[in-house]
């Protein structure tokens, strides 16, 4: 006979938790409860801890000290495998899925019968997706997926698992606004079956929406844990980053400081790339940050890729790019870089860095490219000087220059990639989804790098799906729908409504 | 190549209207002052605000309507003088003047000035005058575009003896003027661009290019802003039809003018108009689709003639084929010659 434990025992507790690595603490001392059916949301910045906490929690890591009880009995996690068997289960950021299985084949890995058959293992994966409402094909190759898709399939195999915890890190960095009211709906569904939910998201607002109660690390020490409805956006930063971040550069729009329009610089005339761009037209001008909103697959990173000469338009009657007052057709990145393009892109591990090589050797990459390059002539001399004068521009840090930029986190990342891009000396920087996956700490400062550079007269682009980036920092916002610029805005009467209505209907 | 591929010269786009030139509709909250039959022409003179509407010019705000003076002739372009006159143009090619110092003489029409779209008071006592076409007159400006002439010319007329003096030659209907320190800007319609002219040198520099509308008439404001009538928009279909040679010889010999796949001051009021009746399948609905062949636009310009706001009369509007505007006292009086209003807004505040 088994005793139920009384409702008032949190489900989990993680007490005096204390994690060293070489001596560094990346956890001091941190306790935290997690209570049955609650949504709890865990914030930080980059390096406050986060991750740490819930891989401890999933069995990836040993903590160094302290004790973890479930039910209110202790309890040791002996790796991935033990944290299951306790129910743990934990959808990663960047998926753990297999690329070359199917579906049906991930969700059931490690799962499989002596004799499997495949025809079952489908129809139990559509039945399973299908009550998720996650509209993907269980017969589907993973690798045929987008990153969205691969999300889902990930949250469905901890549905699956009937997991009491499930550790939701980012989950809604790649969903697009309707995927996520879906996984939004589902962590409410999972919150009614008594399922307890660890929710990681740098978007402060879908923390603020969707917990019950929120756990702010800062430093790897534990700052604060309320019931989310105490907080607001401005004391979560505040908490979080130690000070406030809420200054003029997030209120020009209301105060009527949009810097007006320079020079146009870039002229884009009924540009067409088979069905994802088309016939778009707009204009770019000199000295204001142009934002460019729209969902997911509205076009916006393939206009702009076309642009900097990463993607081709259509090969008959593809538009016509019209830089600084001339036609131009780039065929591939260095040629837009040449003329003063640059892209920096949405990707920044597949498609902005060399994650094997050095900060100071990424940033010097972006100086080869561009017009003052003297070919294969390279200089280690130049390069360090170059990388200490951008990574002290840019408020790098790194342990030192030599680091590789994989062991940065996302924002320093981000920030080499930026650095890489302006070393080129644009006249025109198109920043793809700048702050995603980057702490808040991070956010404002490349926010304010953005804005010096409008200032100093670059024109600037910023594509982002986060609509609170888009409004504070335009000067024009340009609504993307199915391929084309439907709406153009201006921020001191934008608000998100209006932006989401043009981005949609 | 570039034909068969669409590419370069041959590629067939359109310059959006945004940043300072993003539509509205001010021009249709505009308070009417006069309705008249097709008001072409604004001028400031002694007698106040004038307009030129088909042979009469017209003072606004005078309560018994009566005009201030008619012709023989249908007026084509008009300007307010320094002495307080008028100088009219007329579409036979006289210029004649009314009030000032100059009241009711005439110079004769030239061979070379045939078809009037434009005069500016000069210095030196010279009257800029804008030809629009070789080849046409005014009323026939649709079928200058069709023909792609590139035939007007801007000349200097001495006021005292009629003396003529050509500026520039091959300009694709010239049809604005105004006349700064050495040089002569002038809105070049078939180009959509703003051109300056040194005279002396014959040196040409683009001023403003690839707009997204045909130029006409251009003013100067007291606060020395530009400001930048647009009669029509163009359109991906009609670049088109004017890429189409065999089409377009066909369409200007067979067709009526006025249902020509061409710009126009007012479109939609005809069923016979082209494309009024054509549709697009999108998601499975059946939609009408028609583009604009009329509009609204007024665009004021910096002193470097960079847009800096605009004014719009949309697809709905009632506002279209606006020829000429000013900008008197605080407010911007312009002529919808599509719709025949004169109308006025304030224009203060309103910017990108």
């Amino acid at each position: 006979m088994t005793i139920a434990p009384p409702s008032d025992v949190p489900l989990l507790e993680m007490r005096n938790i204390v994690k060293l690595y070489g001596g560094v603490a990346a956890l001091r001392d941190i306790n935290f409860d997690l209570r049955r059916g609650e949504v709890h949301a865990i914030l930080g910045e980059n390096g406050a801890g986060k991750s740490t906490l819930v891989k401890i929690l999933s069995g990836v890591v040993t903590p160094s000290k302290g004790e973890i009880r479930l039910d209110g009995r202790r309890v040791h996690i002996a790796g991935p495998a033990g944290a299951r068997r306790h129910g743990i289960a934990m959808v990663y950021q960047e998926t753990s899925l297999v690329p070359t299985l199917t579906v049906a084949q991930n969700l059931y890995l490690g799962d499989e019968k002596f004799f499997n058959r495949l025809r079952g293992t489908y129809i139990e994966a559509q039945q399973l997706l299908q009550s998720l409402n996650f509209p993907v094909d269980p017969t589907a190759i993973v690798q045929s997926l987008g990153t969205a898709k691969r999300q889902m399939v990930e949250i469905a195999r901890a549905v699956r698992l009937q997991a009491k915890i499930i550790i939701f890190d980012e989950p809604t960095a790649t969903l697009t606004p309707e995927e996520k009211h879906h996984l939004f709906a589902l962590i409410d569904r999972l919150r009614q079956e008594q399922v307890s939910v660890i929710f990681i998201s740098h978007a402060l607002e879908e923390a603020l929406e969707i917990s019950d109660r929120m756990t702010i690390l800062r430093d790897g020490a534990h700052i604060v844990t309320d019931d989310a409805k105490t907080f607001t956006r401005e004391t979560v930063i505040r908490h979080m980053v130690g000070r406030s971040l809420t200054d003029e550069l997030y209120g020009r729009a209301a105060a009527g400081k949009l810097r007006p329009p320079g020079e146009k610089v870039l002229s884009v005339q009924n540009l067409s790339m088979q069905n994802v761009v088309r016939n778009t037209s707009f204009s770019i001008f000199a000295g204001q940050v142009t934002g460019i909103f729209g969902l997911v697959g509205s076009g916006r990173t393939e206009t702009a890729k076309i642009i900097a000469g990463v993607v081709k338009r259509d090969f008959f009657h593809g538009g016509d790019v019209q830089f600084d007052g001339a036609s131009v057709r780039y065929r591939t990145p260095c040629q837009a870089v040449r003329d003063g393009v640059v892209y920096v892109t949405e990707d920044r591990k597949g498609e902005g860095f060399f994650e094997t090589m050095s900060v100071a050797e990424n940033i010097y990459v972006g100086q080869i490219c561009s017009k003052e390059s003297r070919g294969f002539a390279t200089s280690m001399r130049e390069m360090r000087e170059l990388a200490a004068v951008w990574t002290k521009k840019l408020n790098v840090r790194a342990l030192n220059s030599d680091a590789r930029v994989i062991q940065l986190s996302g924002g320093n990342q981000q920030k080499v990639m930026i650095a890489k891009a302006l070393v080129q000396k644009p006249k025109l920087v198109i920043f793809d989804e700048p702050t995603r996956g980057v702490d808040v700490g991070a956010i404002a400062e490349i926010h304010h790098l953005i804005a010096t550079l409008a200032d100093e007269g670059l024109a600037v682009i910023v594509i982002s799906s986060y609509l609170p980036e888009i409004l504070s920092l335009s000067d024009r916002i340009l609504v993307s729908r199915q391929g084309r610029i439907v709406e153009e805005l201006s921020p001191g009467l934008a608000t998100s409504e209006t932006v989401m209505f043009a981005a949609v209907h | 190549m570039d034909r068969w591929l669409g590419r370069g010269s041959a590629s067939i786009t359109m310059p959006p209207m945004d940043g300072a030139l993003r539509p509205n509709d001010l021009l249709d909250s505009a308070s009417p002052i006069l309705e008249a039959p097709a008001p072409d022409c604004l001028a400031v003179t002694s007698r106040g605000v004038v307009v030129s509407s088909g042979h009469a010019l017209v003072a606004l705000g005078r309560s018994d309507g009566a005009p201030v003076a008619s012709f023989d002739a249908e007026i084509s372009a008009l300007a307010g003088l320094p002495d307080g006159g008028a100088a009219v143009g007329l579409v036979d090619g006289r210029i004649a003047f009314v009030g000032g110092e100059r009241d009711g003489k005439v110079i004769p029409a030239g061979r070379e000035t045939r078809c009037i779209t434009a005069l500016a008071p000069g210095r030196d006592g010279v009257l800029l005058v804008a030809n629009g076409s070789a080849a046409n007159a005014p009323a026939a400006w649709k079928r200058d575009l069709m023909e792609k002439n590139a035939s007007g010319s801007v000349w200097r007329i001495a006021l005292s003896d009629g003396g003529r003096q050509q500026v520039a030659g091959e300009l694709a209907y010239p049809y604005g003027l105004i006349e700064e320190a050495d040089s002569v800007v002038v809105s070049e319609s078939w180009r959509s661009a703003l051109t300056r002219l040194v005279p002396g040198g014959g040196r040409r520099e683009p001023v403003l290019e690839n707009l997204p509308a045909y130029p006409s008439r251009l003013s100067r404001g007291s606060d020395n802003a530009i400001w930048l009538a647009l009669f029509a928009p163009r359109s991906q279909l009609i670049e088109f039809v004017l890429s189409e040679d065999r089409y377009r010889r066909r369409m200007i010999g067979e067709i009526d003018p006025d249902l020509w796949v061409a710009p126009c001051l007012r479109s939609g009021r005809s069923p016979l108009e082209p494309t009024q009746q054509g549709g697009v399948k999108q998601l499975g609905v059946l939609k009408p689709w028609s583009p604009n062949r009329s509009y609204g636009l007024v665009a004021r310009l910096d002193h470097g003639y960079r847009p800096t706001a605009s004014f719009h009369s949309r697809a709905h509007g009632r506002r279209h084929g606006v020829t000429s505007c000013l900008a008197v006292d605080g407010r911007l009086l312009f002529c919808a010659k599509g719709d025949g209003v004169v109308a006025s807004c304030g224009y203060e505040g309103v910017a990108l």
